[in-house]
C-alpha cells in the first residue's frame, strides 16, 4: 500500500479484500463472492449475502462503466457488524443482465463512513480514463490511488 | 405532469432502498454539479424521505415506494447513474434557473 493512503481507506478497505484476478460463472456467482469476501473481512453475517442477492433481484447494483456495486436491501443493514468495502476484479467480464461487469465494490455500511470513497468512485466512474485504469487494475496500490478520496469532498 | 420553476428546488432527494450504494454515488455528482446553484443534495432510503424536500430522484423500481413516502413530492424515476437522461435534463434546468415538466 503507498504511503500516502490515509488510514480512513486503509480501515474502511483492507489490502486483504483487494481481489484484482476472480473468475466468475454468472452474476449470483459473482455477488456471492462478493459477500465472501465482506464475511472474511468481519464485515457482515452471512445472512447479509441474502439480501445482497435480494437488492439485485429488485433493482441491479450496475452503475455503468464495467462496474457494479453490490450492497443489501435497508432490512439487511442488521447484519451489518462493521463498515467495509471490497474490490473485486473479473477480468473475463461477468455478464450482468446483459452488461459486462468487469470490477464489483461490495459494500456493506451501518454509517457514512464510505460514503467518501464512494463519492470518489462516482469521480472514478465520470472520468472515462480513469474508468478504463479502474477496470484494467492489477495490484491493490493502482486502486487505492484511484478510490482515494478528494480532500475537496467531505 | 406538473411544471416545476428550476430556481425553486433547494433540496433535493436522491432515493434507493438501504441508502448506501447507488443513491450516494448520484448524491455526490448532483452535490458537485449543483454547489453554485445553492441546492442541498442528500441520499436517503425511499421509506424515510423527509417531506421537506423539493425533488426527489428515485432508481425506477422503487419511485412508487418514494411517492408513498412524500405523496407531495414530486419524483423523478432514473435507469441509469452515469448519464441518465432524465436526470440531465432536470439538472440542467436548475443551472440555468428553467422550468422543467415532471
Amino acid at each position: 500500500m503507498s504511503d500516502e493512503t490515509g488510514p480512513a481507506l486503509a480501515a474502511l478497505l483492507a489490502e486483504s479484500s483487494i481481489r484484482l484476478a476472480e473468475t466468475a460463472s454468472d452474476k449470483e456467482d459473482a455477488i456471492r463472492q462478493v459477500g465472501a469476501a465482506l464475511l472474511e473481512a468481519d464485515a457482515i453475517d452471512a445472512s447479509y449475502i441474502d439480501a445482497m442477492l435480494e437488492r439485485e433481484r429488485s433493482v441491479s447494483t450496475f452503475v455503468g462503466e464495467g462496474v457494479a456495486i453490490p450492497h443489501g436491501t435497508l432490512a439487511g443493514k442488521d447484519s451489518v457488524k462493521n463498515d467495509a468495502l471490497v474490490v473485486l476484479r473479473f477480468p473475463d467480464g461477468v455478464d450482468w443482465d446483459g452488461n459486462d461487469v468487469r470490477v464489483c465494490v461490495g459494500i456493506a455500511a451501518r454509517g457514512n463512513g464510505h460514503i467518501a470513497l464512494l463519492s470518489q468512485l462516482a469521480t472514478v466512474l465520470l472520468d472515462p480514463d480513469r474508468a478504463a485504469a479502474l477496470r484494467a487494475a492489477t495490484t491493490s496500490d493502482e486502486v487505492y490511488e484511484l478510490l482515494k478520496p478528494d480532500p475537496e469532498d467531505e | 405532469m406538473a411544471t416545476i420553476d428550476g430556481t425553486s428546488i433547494k433540496k433535493l432527494i436522491v432515493a434507493c432502498d438501504a441508502g448506501m450504494g447507488s443513491s450516494v454515488m448520484l448524491a455526490s455528482t448532483l452535490k458537485k454539479q449543483l454547489a453554485k446553484n445553492g441546492v442541498t443534495v442528500e441520499h436517503s432510503p425511499v421509506a424515510s424521505i423527509p417531506s421537506d424536500a423539493d425533488l426527489v430522484f428515485s432508481l425506477a423500481g422503487l419511485a412508487e415506494r418514494a411517492r408513498h413516502t412524500v405523496p407531495d413530492v414530486p419524483v423523478v424515476p432514473f435507469q441509469l447513474f452515469l448519464g441518465d437522461p432524465a436526470v440531465a435534463k432536470i439538472v440542467k434546468a436548475i443551472q440555468n434557473g428553467e422550468s422543467f415538466e415532471v
